[in-house]
């Protein structure tokens, strides 16, 4: 079970980066605002993947508790937690070289709800009803 | 006696046209910069500013300066705060667009100068001397200037706070001879 967790946490991490990098183009295309020496590639895959897997653990750890309600509980929590990861994307302070941080928020705030996303599509192919 | 009379004439002439040379006009580069400080994590800068420089570090009483800086142009960082800064509460942008310091009088002061001028900020006005240096390279230089502004003497924000009274600003501008 934790095995496939942590593929699970991995895969769903990979994917939410991927989608977070396409979406940075697109807003940065768009809106020209650029925040690339800020939200770097790296950094993006790398707390995608690190966020995905602590997500992995922490359902492994319900699943003991729990039993079956782990994904309700597991599910409302990681959205709470993307809730709150908001926050500090708000009161982030860029260097002053970086133009237009009200933009900033515009940027990273989907972007912290990907991991969820991504791990949500991803989950029935690693987790069987029930388990 | 005719000779020296035209001789006296001609040195007085001389020395009326020197004393009255004007100075030499400079044009702002595009990196120059305008920081502040106001305690804590309040800082940053403003990123536009328009100006004409006249000066002659040999005769600074000749020389003027006109500098109007963008309050719209604030960038601490985070734009929470910016949005806050050109708000109604601070700068009031919207009503109050640009900062002005219109110099009156130039002098020489130990190594560096002083330029007495009326500083207008938030829609009041306010004489103030400032101490600067500059640094002459022949085509190029670059004028520097470190000083505080009271905020509540232009009500900027309200006292107290987080924002400390006194804003260190510090100016660095480099320009280079028309």
């Amino acid at each position: 079970m934790l095995k496939r967790l942590l593929l699970l946490g991995v895969i769903s991490g990979v994917l939410a980066g991927v989608v977070a990098l396409i979406y940075q183009k697109i807003y940065s295309s768009s809106v020209g605002a650029d925040f690339s020496s800020v939200v770097k590639p790296v950094g993006v895959m790398i707390s995608n993947i690190v966020g995905c897997v602590i997500a992995a653990l922490g359902y492994w750890i319900l699943s003991k508790w729990l039993k079956g309600k782990t994904e309700i509980v597991f599910n409302f929590v990681f959205v709470i937690l993307s809730f709150a990861s908001m926050l500090p994307a708000f009161a982030a302070k860029l260097p002053l070289t970086v133009n237009s941080p009200e933009l900033f928020p515009g940027l990273v705030i989907p972007m912290h709800f990907f991991p969820a996303l991504s791990w949500s599509t991803l989950e029935p192919l690693f987790i069987k009803n029930g388990e | 006696m005719k000779k020296s009379i035209f001789s006296l004439a001609a040195l007085l002439s001389l020395a009326a046209v020197l004393a009255f040379a004007p100075a030499t006009n400079w044009q702002m580069t595009d990196k120059y910069t305008v920081r502040f400080t106001g305690g804590g994590e309040v800082g940053g800068i403003f990123k536009t500013m328009k100006g004409a420089i006249l000066f002659d570090d040999q005769h600074p009483e000749a020389s003027s300066v006109d500098l109007t800086i963008d309050v719209a142009s604030i960038n601490t960082g985070n734009g929470l705060m910016n949005t806050h800064a050109k708000s109604a509460e601070w700068f009031d942008a919207g009503q109050y667009p640009v900062i002005k310091f219109t110099s009156k009088k130039i002098v020489k002061s130990g190594a560096g100068y002083q330029v007495t001028g009326d500083m207008t900020i938030h829609g009041v006005k306010k004489e103030m001397v400032l101490p600067f240096s500059f640094q002459n390279g022949g085509g190029t230089g670059t004028f520097s200037a470190k000083f505080n502004i009271n905020r509540s003497d232009f009500h900027v924000g309200k006292p107290g706070g987080d924002v400390d009274e006194n804003i260190k600003l510090e100016v660095v501008l480099p320009v280079v001879k028309k």
